[in-house]
C-alpha cells in the first residue's frame, strides 16, 4: 500500500517525462519509514529501563547497596532486545511492534526475581538459578533472532507438518528414554548429559501447534460438514474421530507414564481449541472437554500424585494434608506470600520469597506478588492478556488459513500455560507443574517461548505483505 | 538506604510498569477502540487526489495510530465505520463464480493488482492467468478495469478488454476461471 501511493504522490518523475503508456510499469522505490520499528524502539528503551531498574531495586532491597557486576545481567539482556529490534528492521520491518517489549518486560522482572531468590540463598556462580537463567535468555534471544532470519515465509512450515508432528512426539517421549531420561520431583520430563538438563516436551508443543494447523488445514472440510444431529448440536462421524483420540491418547500417556499433568492438560487444550477454530463447532469441545474430565477423573483414582494434587487443591488448609510429604504446604506457603505481599508488596528485595519451595521456577508468581503486591501481579498478568491478544489479532488478520490457525494455536499456548500455572498457584485449579512463560526459571521454556514469540512477529511481518485474497485454481 | 527512599522507590518502580502497560495499550488503540469516525466523511466526500492523503495526513501527528490501524485492515476499517452511501464507487468485490465463489472482499483505497505472483491484492493461481493479469484503479469515484497485457485476457461483460474501462456496479468480470462483480 505505501509504495503505491507514494508511486503516485511522487509523481514528479512521471509528469516531467513523457507520458508512459498505462502498460508501462512505473517503479520508484522510496524508502518507507519504519513508523512500527520506531514504535517498538520506543516502547524497549521502557522496557530495558524496567528490567534494569527492577535488578537494581533487587539489589538495594536485599544487600542495601548495588553491586555493579550484577548490573552486567540487565546489560545482556538490554543488548540482545536491541540486536533483535535492529534484525526486524532489515528482515521484518512490518512485524508487530508490541511483542518484542512486552516479553522484554517479562524477561526482565522474571531474571531480578531470581536473583533475588538467590541473594537470599546466598548462592552465586553456576549454582545460582539466576546466572544460568541470564545464560539461557542470551541463547533463547539468539536462538529467535536465528529464527527470524532463516525462515522468511510461515508457510514453509506448512510444508513440514508431519515432519513435525513426528518431531513433536519423539520430544513428548524423548524423557522416557533409560540412559538420558531425568526423573526430577517426581516428573520425568527432563533429558540431561551431565549436569545440562533440558526439557524437551517445551519445543514439542512448537513442533506440534505446526503439525496441528497444517494437519487442520488439510482435514477441515471432513471434520466440519459431515455429521449427525444430535440435540440441536452436530458431532462428528466415529471415523473423523481418529485424530482427537490419537492426542487424547497421548496425553493420557504423559499423564501416566511421565507423571505430569500440566503438559498433558497442554497438549490437549491446544489440539481441542485449534480444532475448534478450524471447524467452528461446538461439539468438539463438548466431546473433547467430557473425554478429558473423564480421564482425569479416572486418573484422580487411580493414580496417587493425581489424587494427592486434587485433595491439597480442595482442602489446603487443612494441618493433615499441609503436614504430609508432597502435601499443601508449598501451596498454602505462596499463599502466605501472596497475602503478605498485600496490595503494594513488601518491595523488590524485601520479602521472604525464598521459604517457598521452588520459589524461582513453579511459584516464581507468589514471589513476585509478594514482592510487587497485587497491583504489580495485575500488570504482570495484563501484560500476559496484551501478547495473547496480540497473538490472536495476528491469527485473525491472517489471510492464509495454516497462518491463522498457527498464530491462534501459539497465542493459545501461552495463554492456557499461563492459566494453568497461575490457575495453580492461586487455588483456582489444582496444581500443576509448568513453567510460567518467559518469567520462571528453566531454559527450555524460554527458548520454546522466545521461539514462539519469533514465529509470531514473523507472521505478523507476512500478514501486512499478503495479499487479500488468494484463489487456488 | 533508608525506609522512605525505599518506599519511594517501590512506589515508582509500580507506576513506571503500569506506565508501560498504559503505553502498549495507547500504542494499540484504535486497534482497541476502532478508529475515529469524525475524519470519515471527508474521506469519502473529497475525490479521489486527495482521499488516500487524507488519512495518512490526519494519523501523522500521532505515529503510534498510524501503523496499528494499517497492521489490521486499515482499508476496512473507515469503510465499515460508516453506512454504504447511496451513491459513490464500489466498496466490494464479490467473486460469483469459481473456486472461491462467494468469498467477498473489501476493495482496497486505490488500487487492487490481479495475478499469479504473490505480490498481486488478489492472487488467483490458475492456468489461465498471468503473473500479473490485471489491475483495478479508483478514478474520480469509478473503478477502472485494465488487463496488463495478460495471455488469456480479462472480459468485462463478455467483452476482452483491451483498455482501461470504466466497470460499471453488478457486471460480470471474468478472469481464468473466476469470475466477480464489484457491488457497492
Amino acid at each position: 500500500m505505501p509504495q503505491n501511493s507514494s508511486a503516485l504522490t511522487a509523481g514528479a518523475p512521471i509528469e516531467a517525462g513523457p507520458r508512459p503508456t498505462f502498460t508501462t510499469s512505473i517503479r520508484i522505490r522510496l524508502r518507507v519509514p519504519a513508523r512500527l520499528r520506531n514504535v517498538e524502539f520506543g516502547l524497549l528503551l521502557i522496557a530495558c529501563i524496567i528490567a534494569t531498574g527492577s535488578i537494581a531495586l533487587v539489589q538495594l532491597g536485599a544487600t542495601g547497596t548495588i553491586d555493579p557486576s550484577v548490573l552486567t545481567y540487565s546489560a545482556v539482556l538490554d543488548l540482545l532486545v536491541l540486536v533483535m529490534h535492529f534484525t526486524l528492521r532489515v528482515v521484518a520491518a512490518q512485524a508487530d511492534p508490541l511483542i518484542l517489549p512486552i516479553i522484554t518486560v517479562l524477561n526482565g522482572l522474571g531474571i531480578a526475581e531470581i536473583c533475588r531468590i538467590d541473594l537470599a540463598k546466598h548462592v552465586s556462580g553456576w549454582d545460582s538459578a539466576g546466572v544460568r537463567q541470564i545464560v539461557w535468555t542470551g541463547m533463547a534471544i539468539i536462538i529467535a533472532i536465528a529464527t527470524i532470519i532463516w525462515i522468511r515465509n510461515h508457510r514453509v512450515l506448512q510444508r513440514y507438518s508431519y515432519i513435525s508432528m513426528f518431531v513433536g512426539i519423539v520430544l513428548l517421549l524423548l524423557p522416557m528414554l533409560p540412559l538420558i531420561g531425568r526423573t526430577i520431583n517426581g516428573a520425568r520430563l527432563w533429558v540431561g548429559i551431565g549436569s545440562f538438563t533440558f526439557q524437551p516436551g517445551e519445543l514439542g508443543k512448537i513442533a506440534l501447534a505446526v503439525f496441528f494447523a497444517g494437519y487442520l488445514v488439510s482435514a477441515r472440510d471432513s471434520l466440519s460438514m459431515v455429521g449427525r444431529r444430535v440435540l440441536g448440536m452436530t458431532f462428528p462421524r466415529a471415523r473423523d474421530l481418529g485424530p482427537i483420540l490419537v492426542v487424547f491418547a497421548a496425553s493420557m500417556i504423559v499423564l501416566i507414564f511421565q507423571r505430569d499433568l500440566g503438559t498433558s492438560l497442554l497438549y490437549f487444550g491446544l489440539f481441542l481449541v485449534m480444532l475448534y477454530v478450524a471447524t467452528g463447532r461446538a461439539s468438539w469441545i463438548i466431546l473433547g472437554v467430557t473425554m478429558f474430565i473423564g480421564g482425569a477423573l479416572v486418573a484422580n483414582q487411580l493414580l496417587t500424585y493425581v489424587h494427592g494434587r486434587v485433595e491439597s487443591w480442595l482442602d489446603a488448609f487443612n494441618p493433615k494434608i499441609y503436614d504430609t510429604s508432597g502435601g499443601s504446604y508449598q501451596l498454602v506457603q505462596g499463599l502466605f506470600g501472596l497475602a503478605h505481599g498485600g496490595l503494594i508488596g513488601t518491595g523488590l528485595g524485601l520479602g521472604r520469597p525464598d521459604l517457598v519451595p521452588l520459589a524461582e521456577s513453579d511459584y516464581i508468581i507468589p514471589s513476585l506478588g509478594e514482592e510487587l503486591g497485587l497491583v504489580g501481579i495485575f500488570a504482570i498478568l495484563a501484560l500476559y492478556l496484551l501478547f495473547i491478544s496480540r497473538g490472536f489479532r495476528i491469527g485473525f488478520a491472517g489471510q492464509d488459513d495454516f497462518g491463522r490457525l498457527l498464530g491462534v494455536g501459539l497465542s493459545f499456548v501461552i495463554a492456557l500455560q499461563v492459566f494453568i500455572v497461575i490457575g495453580g498457584v492461586t487455588r483456582v485449579i489444582p496444581l500443576t507443574g509448568l513453567t510460567t512463560p518467559f518469567l520462571a526459571a528453566g531454559g527450555s521454556s524460554l527458548v520454546a517461548n522466545w521461539i514462539i514469540a519469533a514465529l509470531l512477529l514473523r507472521l505478523s511481518d507476512t500478514v501486512r505483505n499478503q495479499p487479500r485474497a488468494v484463489i487456488e485454481g | 538506604m533508608s525506609e522512605l527512599t525505599l518506599l519511594i522507590l517501590r512506589l515508582v518502580f509500580l507506576a513506571v510498569l503500569w506506565a508501560f502497560v498504559f503505553a502498549v495499550v495507547y500504542a494499540l488503540r484504535s486497534d482497541l477502540f476502532g478508529q475515529r469516525v469524525r475524519r470519515q466523511p471527508e474521506v469519502a466526500a473529497s475525490p479521489f487526489p486527495s482521499a488516500p492523503v487524507a488519512p495518512v495526513a490526519s494519523a501523522a501527528p500521532v505515529a503510534a495510530e498510524a501503523p496499528e490501524t494499517e497492521l489490521i485492515q486499515a482499508p476496512k476499517a473507515p469503510v465499515r465505520a460508516q453506512p454504504p452511501p447511496a451513491d459513490g464507487p464500489a466498496r466490494r468485490l464479490v467473486i460469483t463464480s469459481g473456486p472461491k465463489q462467494g468469498l467477498e472482499i473489501d476493495l482496497p483505497t486505490e488500487q487492487l493488482t490481479i495475478g499469479r505472483s504473490s505480490e498481486s491484492g488478489l492472487v488467483i493461481r490458475d492456468d489461465y492467468t498471468s503473473t500479473h493479469h490485471a489491475r483495478l484503479m479508483l478514478w474520480n469515484d469509478g473503478w477502472m478495469l485494465q488487463d496488463l497485457d495478460s495471455t488469456n485476457g480479462t472480459y468485462l461483460a463478455g467483452q476482452r478488454v483491451t483498455v482501461p474501462t470504466l466497470i460499471p456496479l453488478n457486471t460480470p468480470i471474468k478472469i481464468g476461471t473466476t469470475s466477480f462483480e464489484l457491488r457497492r
